[in-house]
């Protein structure tokens, strides 16, 4: 049985899609078999071969507090996450640092870059645009305190994130999290999908048909509480949260494994990670999007698993009701699952005609798909899949009962053992300090990093594979690959399951979708490019990364500002403290071009009194369990020992209202390590020439620290590559402490010193959301 | 428009569209398998840029026809409208 501080339970649920503006709604109308698709109203559709969406039909959506500086996407968020909040019986949760927002989404506040190159490019619409700002607002609205973050896995980003809260409330990092996912309708995914010839003329009918996807729009949102915060406040509760399986399938950008393999990896890590038998789960809400390739694949993956085992399997997609909401989907479709099983009612796959039912009964054998009507059935245990972009997989199990979830009894220790970077300052670690030892200021305002086929060669990546890849996956595909090398972490069929990816971004690849979009603005919406779709969604990189590398466990991409770079050694951290994998290559990674600089200037980067320098790049960092760096005997950077977050909503023009939460995150990294102040030598900093960051890292640290200590930047000299300079921030401070920075090294207020003394680095990152990330590197010559 | 013009646009068209290096794009590599190895989404994005350049459509065309440069050629020259 799950021990009760490792139990998370669910206490209260919030949707919207098509059929319905709340749970309650969609729930009968789900029952019902009612189909929310129609001719879409919003999206032009000229010259295009389909033209049917699951669209939301809610005319109070813009009455959500702040709606003005909201992209649809975030509205829809915001209101099912206020629905799930009253129906748990919270409100605000003044600041807590126990309290966190994780939110998937696949392609964030498009709408929002239509709507920017349709209306003369408005400054307003830029903070829309990225995913970051949908926990942001969520956090903002309900005065959320902890980690906040969105998870960017395309269509399994709902269900990760679900998976990312139970794991953050089991590490102790958090007593109650609203997780959920959301995406609206708009011109980029749907031109997209008709490009690759993945809508369906009709409405979709998966597991029948299979001729298409027909896309969807809305939100899902679950709250998951730890089981004494739910008892304390003697919380209403739904059901537990088991295990969750994320893995991937090095495969293919767009398709699954036709052989299943990445998807029953993903079923069964769950299975194991909840203590369950697959003969205990009663009903699956699968992924079941409509495509040929996709339903296939799932059919194979759910006999192979079940069949032997399970004789009483009953198994739906709600997607032909609700359409394929995309980042939203996996959330949704676990509120459908906790509904489900908390009233012992299978919602069904419509779409069937009786002709069809002979090819239905002969491909489902013995699993009941449910076709066209709801069945009334005692349901103890759930599953809710979902497969993404990327060959990224993902499994969640919800029951009425503990389960038998167990964490490693001891915590292993972690080492950074690998180190990739692509940075303005060079493409590898030598090069790096060289530049760094000869001080080299930079003085453009807006430089990119520079990739070329000397990085593939030297990376083994081919041109069969590379030419594939924007520059945003390029970035990253080399970075990824140079820290394996550096580590001599060689991955083989046999551990590639024990390595997982986890991509920090700020932007995602911001360029690829905005030229998406002025594309589709010029040609028209039926001229949307196949090859570069698949490039438009934020977890193609961590995608690209895990296919040219061999990596097939758990991968996932998450983005909320700047200390994205920071956040995903974080999440590192926790994947490895909580026994999922090994090893774990954790990256930070964002572009520069012309259009992104034009964004930054649009925020007011680029003011006269600052000394902002926008840049880019991708910087890797293998993190390993002691376990594993021991079996293969190799030496380590630096131990990492501990990582503290916080958020304290803001903007860039209130900066400064935020110190209090960055002084918040160093004392939870601290804690967290269990250090103490006085331990620190040193800090690695986040100042990158605009004044209030300058102004809140200075404060907040000599609030912190009584002694003087000195502070590293590498701003200066690698300008503010987001993602990529938070993670660079992160490999500085290894390449301190192991030395190889040189024995005499510099420091803004200290001068050169000598990088003996340093034992215990602080480095530090922020968002312009207010969201703070600390690490704790410790030394191990 | 003469083959030799169509075939340099090809070129142009699967470099420009698919990130092919321009130095292995001979007339005879196969696109497919083990020559460039190009995939289902390559031979969407083919199938479009040729019908936006040349307003020839390759919809359901036999894969012979996709072989290599010379192949695509000869389909569009003779699709072409004179």
């Amino acid at each position: 049985m799950t021990k009760n501080e490792n139990r998370c339970v669910i206490t209260g649920l919030g949707m919207i899609t098509a059929i319905g503006n709340n749970v309650a709604e969609c729930w009968k109308n789900a029952k019902q078999g009612v189909r929310g698709i129609a001719v879409t109203s919003t999206v032009e559709t000229k010259n295009c071969y389909a033209n049917l969406a699951a669209e939301v039909t809610d005319e109070t959506l813009d009455d959500v507090d702040d709606a003005m500086s909201m992209d649809r996407c975030a509205k829809l968020c915001v209101k099912a996450t206020g629905e799930a909040l009253r129906d748990a019986g919270l409100d605000s949760f003044g600041d807590s640092t126990q309290a966190a927002v994780i939110m998937g989404s696949c392609v964030g506040g498009v709408a929002s870059v239509e709507h920017y190159y349709t209306h003369n490019k408005p400054a307003e619409d830029v903070p829309k645009i990225p995913i970051s700002a949908i926990a942001n607002q969520v956090a903002k609205t309900y005065h959320i305190g902890g980690v906040v973050t969105n998870i960017a896995n395309a269509c399994a980003a709902g269900t990760i994130s679900i998976a990312y809260a139970c794991d953050l409330i089991r590490a102790g990092k958090a007593d109650v999290v609203i997780a959920g996912g959301t995406d609206a309708f708009s011109s980029i995914p749907f031109a997209g999908f008709l490009s690759l010839h993945a809508l369906d003329e009709n409405p979709c009918s998966p597991f029948n048909r299979c001729s298409g996807i027909t896309l969807g729009e809305g939100a899902g949102a679950v709250i998951i509480e730890s089981y004494a915060h739910a008892m304390q406040r003697k919380a209403r509760v739904y059901c537990e949260v088991l295990g969750a399986g994320v893995s991937s399938d090095a495969f293919h950008i767009t398709a699954p494994r036709p052989d299943g393999k990445g998807q029953m990896h993903a079923i069964r890590r769950c299975l194991v990670n909840s203590g369950v038998t697959p003969a205990e789960v009663g009903y699956i809400n699968a992924h079941g999007t409509g495509t040929a390739k996709n339903d296939e694949a799932e059919f194979l993956s759910l006999h192979t698993i079940f069949d032997s085992e399970n004789n009483d399997l009953s198994v739906s997609s709600t997607k032909a009701m609700v359409g394929h909401c995309l980042g939203a989907a996996g959330a949704v479709e676990a509120v459908f699952a906790v509904k489900a099983l908390t009233e012992n009612i299978v919602p069904p796959t419509v779409g069937y005609n009786e002709e069809d039912m002979p090819r239905l009964q002969e491909r489902a054998g013995k699993i009941d798909f449910c076709p066209n009507q709801a069945k009334g059935k005692q349901l103890t245990t759930v599953m809710s899949n979902s497969f993404a972009f990327g060959g990224n997989n993902a499994s969640v199990l919800f029951s009425k009962q503990s389960g038998n979830v167990e964490l490693p009894a001891q915590r292993d220790r972690i080492f950074i053992t690998g180190l990739g970077v692509v940075s303005p300052l060079g493409n590898d670690i030598d090069c790096y300090t060289r530049k760094v030892q000869s001080r080299a200021i930079l003085t453009e305002f807006s430089v990119e990093s520079h990739v070329d086929r000397a990085d593939y060669d030297a990376c083994g990546l081919k041109m069969a594979f590379y030419r594939k890849l924007d520059r945003f996956s390029q970035l990253q595909a080399v970075s990824g690959k140079k820290a394996l090398i550096d580590a001599n972490y060689i991955v083989t069929e046999e551990n590639a399951t024990d390595i997982g990816i986890v991509v920090g971004t700020a932007d995602g690849p911001i360029s690829t979708i905005c030229n998406y979009q002025m594309d589709l603005l010029e040609k028209g919406m039926a001229a949307g490019s196949a090859f570069k779709f698949p490039n438009t969604v934020y977890n193609a990189a961590g995608g690209y990364l895990s296919i040219c590398s061999g990596i097939q466990g758990y991968n996932v991409t998450l983005t909320n500002g700047i200390q994205s770079g920071l956040a995903s050694i974080a999440y590192g951290i926790n994947i490895l403290r909580s026994g999922q994998e090994k090893a774990v290559l954790a990256t930070g990674t964002d572009e520069n071009d012309a259009i992104v600089t034009e964004l930054y200037e649009k925020l007011g980067c680029f003011a006269v009194d600052n000394t902002f320098r926008l840049s880019d790049g991708s910087t890797t960092l293998l993190l390993e369990t002691e376990s594993s760096m021991r079996t293969r005997d190799t030496a380590p950077y630096a131990e990492l020992l501990g990582y503290g977050m916080v958020n304290q909503s803001t903007t860039l023009e209130h900066f400064t209202d935020s110190e209090s939460a960055l002084e918040r995150a160093v004392m939870l990294a601290l804690h967290d390590a269990n250090i103490s102040s006085c331990d620190v030598d040193g800090i690695v900093g986040f100042a990158d020439g605009l004044n209030v960051t300058c102004q809140v890292e200075q404060s907040a640290m000599a609030q912190i620290f009584s002694q003087k200590l000195p502070c590293f930047h590498i701003h200066p000299m690698t300008g503010e590559g987001r993602a990529a300079t938070a993670a660079l921030s992160a490999v500085h401070g290894a390449l301190l402490l192991s030395g190889k920075l040189g024995e005499k090294v510099y420091s803004e207020n200290c001068g050169v010193i000598t990088a003996d003394g340093l034992q215990m680095l602080l480095v530090i990152s922020q968002s312009f959301n207010g969201a703070y990330t600390a690490i704790i590197l410790k030394s191990v010559k | 428009m003469c083959e030799q013009e169509i075939a340099v646009k090809i070129k142009e068209l699967l470099c420009s569209r698919l990130g092919i290096d321009e130095e292995v794009l001979t007339d005879d590599i196969p696109l497919f398998s083990d020559g460039i190895e190009l995939d289902s989404i390559d031979s969407l994005e083919i199938i479009a840029a040729i019908d936006e350049e040349f307003g020839v459509s390759m919809t359901g065309v036999g894969k012979e026809s996709f072989y290599n440069v010379k192949s695509l050629t000869a389909y569009v020259a003779e699709h072409l409208e004179k």
